[in-house]
């Protein structure tokens, strides 16, 4: 449930907190693959990562905004 | 084989990504919220009916007050001179009609005996109709001063909280000029502003979720009314009555923004409202 992030009575849109979340969740998920090899289970890795960033950035607008 | 699946694999996340990148997109864009709210109360603002100093302060400032409730009390010896002046005015108006009518029952007398003429009779009976009717405006100006004097006292018109009190007692106050303002109890309502592109998606009786920016529960209500007008800057004229017409861009123009108000349907316990705080607005999607 964040509507709103609130810095310093500063209103910022809620997908200034979003974006580096999903950064995280798809810098995590890059990692893990490379750790266990998996990267040659992909075909074009840089769109490969481009969406499942966009994915994450889905996932956590849902989940964090309470819809 | 597994080159296959490496395509598959890929073009599944694509997929997908397209599937939420959309969903993102139309969520932000095309679904009926604003960061653009606003509380608001309704707000009474108090002014003396009569002119005066102010003799007897009987609020302060950010105090709860009921409906009737005494606020403060104007000089009254001005108005009850005035008063006194009226009533013995009408005592004046009502003995000259008596006299006049006195006049008037014996020159009936005398017409009988033929001893007056007609006309005499005429205008003895026109003169207490006069007398009368001068009685009949001392009376009303009489109700008149007995107002002004009431008014010395001013009531509290609504229940709520006093705002701004700057009335200090021994202040000169005007007829009319408003010296404070009542936020009316329980009159708190949201007022979102809209894009005009978000307007369809919006009609009466819809579900709202409010979020203050202070944080906190999500306040709900709903829509009750979609503003219908708002100003446009074109239509100003200039000292020569021409029309100060604003130049745009031709490729980007700002959507207008439109009031929409929302009654709040109850307030969770501990809830602060003031009127003017900010407030994010979710409408439910239909």
């Amino acid at each position: 449930m964040l509507q709103v992030a609130v810095l310093g009575g500063l209103e910022f849109s809620p997908l200034v907190v979003y974006f580096p979340i999903a950064f995280l969740l798809a810098a995590l998920t890059r990692f893990v693959l490379h750790r266990l090899d998996w990267y040659d289970l992909i075909w074009k890795v840089a769109w490969f990562e481009v969406s499942l960033f966009v994915c994450y950035l889905a996932l956590t607008v849902y989940v964090l905004g309470g819809r | 084989m597994t080159k296959y699946l490496r395509i598959f694999i890929t073009l599944l996340v694509i997929l997908a990504a397209l599937f939420a990148g959309n969903w993102v997109w139309n969520d932000y864009m095309h679904s009926p919220w604003t960061r653009d709210g606003r509380i608001r109360a309704e707000i009474i603002t108090v002014a003396p009916d009569v002119s005066g100093w102010v003799t007897d302060l009987k609020i302060s400032d950010d105090q709860v007050v009921k409906e009737g409730d005494l606020l403060f009390s104007v000089d009254r010896q001005r108005y009850q001179a005035a008063l006194n002046q009226s009533k013995a005015r009408t005592e004046n108006a009502r003995y000259t009609w008596e006299l006049e009518k006195h006049k008037n029952e014996r020159r009936t007398a005398l017409r009988r005996q033929e001893a007056i003429s007609a006309e005499d009779l005429e205008s003895s009976r026109i003169s207490t109709e006069i007398a009368k009717a001068n009685y009949d405006l001392a009376v009303a100006e009489q109700e008149t001063a007995q107002l002004n004097l009431d008014r010395t006292h001013v009531y509290a018109p609504a229940s709520g909280h006093i705002i701004n009190l700057n009335l200090r007692k021994g202040n000169y106050v005007g007829q009319g000029a408003s010296v404070f303002a009542i936020v009316q109890s329980d009159s708190f309502y949201v007022t979102g502003y809209f894009e005009e592109t978000k307007i369809p998606l919006i009609h009466l009786n819809q579900q709202a979720k409010i979020t203050l920016l202070s944080g906190g529960k999500p306040l709900t209500g709903h829509v009750v009314s979609i503003g219908k007008a708002i100003a446009n800057s074109n239509t100003q004229s200039n000292g020569q009555l021409l029309p100060q017409v604003q130049q745009t861009f031709n490729w980007v123009r700002l959507s207008q923004r439109i009031p929409v108000d929302i009654k709040l349907d109850s307030l969770p316990e501990g809830t602060q409202l003031s009127a003017g705080m900010t407030a994010t607005i979710h409408l439910a999607k239909q």
